[in-house]
């Protein structure tokens, strides 16, 4: 049993990055000379990296509360996403998209490993209201990311219709209508959970007792921009019906946004100032 | 193997002959009966509107030649031999087999890469399989050439894409839209040209279809015949803001929907996406209605500037879809020869087998006592290398044989004379 803990404590984020590093330039190489063999040898390694990033969030010590540990429980989501998008929609180029969000939110995990669990956390009060914000929080931006990648696909399917390309070469997406689709249900989907999340955040301050401190810190004005974005968007989505192309450039947005929550530094308003 | 195929296609026969040559429904079956009866042959034949070929095998030496088959095509389809022949080519063995496997990855194509030749070479294997005149070489080589074109198809871009204005159109539909049950198709003009296109769109299953013409009269008759709605030409405004598919066809010498009219119909328009397809000369929507979100217009110019760009990309392929025909050639070639030399390979070895031992086992008794174990294992490892030097040149020249046409002087044969082998 020692032994085995000792074999998957060396699994090291190099591990699961390398995999989807590979199965990223098999893609790109199926793009340039397509190979049903390449994309089967690509799923191959994201299945790889997928349980190799499983074992490394799951034996590692690295909280979900820190910015590295909800990048990697994020990209974790995503890899799910892909394994199960390429074997779904195996003709199309979804690795091409979900592949580099996946690394991307890896390297930024990397980059922020050292900052550690944000001292709202340490000093909130119950830990299932703890635990349950964070949750959401990080569900929220699961629907986020998978909504860029549905605004991504669509904007290229766009310039692809735009400029009439072939529609038997070079990479395969889904259709409009379905990405649009897509897009709105992560929409719909991160919308209420984002919100529960920062009223559960707002309830943690109430329960700690300082309501109201600290709001000016960069992590919760993301967060609210990032609420106020979606609002946007669903005002614009059903409220005056503006579809395709400004939708997806505006949930595009929303995604930046989410990478600004991500790596700016955390509540500053507990004794003890800013971890 | 001695296989011959004698056939015609587009590249040696017009239209009206190939007609005439044709071996559809029970002419197919009568043609392949007759060929095995008469010259006790495996027969399948391959009948096609581009191509008409007979494929005629048998395992051993022997069988018809190429004037007796032309002869046999003539009289069965009541024609004159001389006004055939010189339409009619002929292959012999290998370049029979690679012919078959050309034909079946679709490079001896009208339109390189189309898909329905492999379809078609399929379905010639199976009726004679069903008929029994495919036997043990057509067997092989139809399966082989399934599995190649399949090759072929797979790992070069031969066939991608599509090259008929029709498909593409619907292509560029299903860029745009994912489900079509509830999507409405608008039909302007009655133009023949439309006519395969609407038809692939409605095997798409839209909720419903409008068609307006400027006379009612034509309007009434499409939408009949489309399972459609006729809507009068001055509602075509509304037909248009309540569409998301339009196929226009009409012969008219302007465009009859310009910037500032289509403006005016996106205005009054709730839903998404709209694709035209304007497959009129001269056309009938303004190509500056074209922005790729809103409205997506393909014309008739788009589409045949797509199909000869797919065309182009598929010839890039001709060459690697070439190479590996080649390399299915010569495996075909080396397992063939294998499979037929292989009892007489089985039996020449096992001759130098026998021989080996008991000249070893002769040199070992005279030398009794005087060698240790490893002089032994040395001289009969000495001995067996000679025996595997020896036949390694033979044996290679039979799995590299070619065959010949039809020739019975096969290096098997001088194989069997020159080491004294029977059967």
């Amino acid at each position: 049993m020692a032994g085995v803990m000792g074999f998957l404590e060396k699994v090291e984020i190099f591990c699961f990055a390398a995999s989807y590093g590979v199965a990223l330039a098999l893609e790109l190489v199926h793009l340039v000379a397509p190979r049903p063999i390449l994309r089967y040898v690509g799923l191959g390694f994201g299945l790889a990296g997928l349980l190799a990033q499983a074992i490394y969030i799951s034996v590692q010590p690295v909280p979900l509360g820190a910015p590295a540990g909800s990048l990697l429980f994020l990209a974790l989501v995503l890899a799910v996403f892909y394994c199960y998008g390429t074997v779904h929609h195996f003709r199309l180029a979804w690795g091409l998209f979900v592949l580099p969000l996946m690394l991307v939110l890896i390297g930024l995990a990397v980059l922020l490993r050292e900052v550690g669990v944000s001292r709202e956390y340490e000093g909130a009060g119950t830990w299932v209201l703890v635990a349950v914000h964070v949750a959401t929080l990080l569900l929220a931006a699961v629907g986020v990311c998978v909504g860029f990648i549905a605004s991504l696909m669509y904007l290229v399917q766009l310039h692809r219709l735009r400029a009439k390309l072939p529609p038997g070469q070079g990479m395969k997406l889904l259709s409009l209508e379905r990405l649009e689709a897509m897009n709105r249900r992560a929409i719909l989907w991160a919308f209420p959970l984002l919100t529960a999340g920062l009223l559960l955040g707002v309830a943690l301050q109430i329960q700690g007792g300082y309501f109201g401190e600290g709001w000016t810190s960069p992590k919760i004005l993301s967060g609210l921009g990032l609420w106020i974005v979606f609002a946007i968007l669903l005002y614009l989505r059903y409220a005056i019906h503006v579809r395709g192309r400004r939708v997806a450039l505006l949930t595009m947005v929303a995604f930046v946004v989410l990478l600004v929550t991500f790596v700016t530094p955390g509540h500053s308003f507990l004794p003890g100032g800013t971890p | 193997m001695n296989l011959l195929l004698v056939g015609c296609s587009y590249k040696t026969a017009p239209i009206e002959l190939r007609e005439k040559l044709g071996f559809d429904g029970p002419k197919l079956i009568a043609g392949l009966r007759d060929l095995e009866a008469l010259y006790g042959c495996e027969a399948a034949i391959l009948s096609t509107c581009n191509r008409v070929e007979l494929f005629l095998a048998r395992a051993d030496a022997g069988g018809p030649d190429a004037d007796l088959i032309a002869e046999f095509v003539a009289q069965f389809h009541g024609l004159e031999v001389s006004a055939i022949r010189p339409s009619l080519y002929t292959r012999y063995g290998i370049d029979a087999v690679r012919h078959l496997f050309r034909v079946a990855s679709s490079l001896d194509s009208l339109v390189v890469g189309e898909g329905q030749i492999a379809g078609q070479v399929k379905r010639a294997y199976e009726t004679a399989h069903t008929e029994g005149t495919a036997g043990p070489v057509l067997h092989v080589l139809f399966q082989q050439a399934h599995a190649v074109a399949k090759r072929v198809r797979t790992q070069t871009g031969i066939s991608r894409g599509h090259v008929s204005v029709s498909s593409l159109a619907v292509d560029y539909v299903q860029q745009v839209f994912d489900h079509f049950g509830d999507k409405t198709i608008l039909v302007i003009g009655a133009g023949k040209m439309g006519e395969l296109t609407l038809r692939h769109l409605k095997a798409l299953a839209p909720r419903r279809i409008f068609v307006t013409n400027r006379s009612a009269e034509k309007a009434a008759q499409v939408a009949a015949g489309c399972g459609g709605q006729a809507v009068p030409w001055e509602a075509l405004d509304d037909a248009l803001a309540r569409a998301d598919i339009v196929l226009s066809t009409t012969g008219a010498p302007e465009p009859i929907v310009t910037r500032r009219r289509f403006d005016d119909v996106l205005a009054r328009r709730s839903g998404g996406t709209m694709v035209i397809l304007d497959i009129a000369v001269p056309r009938d929507f303004d190509p500056a209605i074209h922005d790729g979100d809103r409205a997506c217009l393909f014309n008739i110019d788009d589409l045949q500037r797509i199909r000869d760009q797919t065309l182009k990309e598929r010839h890039k392929s001709v060459a690697p879809a070439e190479a590996i025909v080649e390399r299915e050639v010569q495996r075909f070639l080396g397992d063939w020869n294998r499979r037929r030399h292989g009892p007489i390979i089985a039996k020449l070895t096992q001759e130098f087998e026998a021989r080996r031992q008991a000249i070893v086992a002769q040199l070992l008794a005279k030398l009794n006592g005087r060698l240790t174990p490893e002089d032994r294992a040395y001289v009969e490892g000495a001995f067996k290398l000679l025996q595997n030097q020896f036949l390694h040149g033979p044996i290679s020249a039979l799995a590299e044989e070619t065959p010949g046409e039809g020739s019975q002087h096969t290096l098997l044969e001088a194989l069997r004379k020159l080491f004294r082998m029977e059967g």
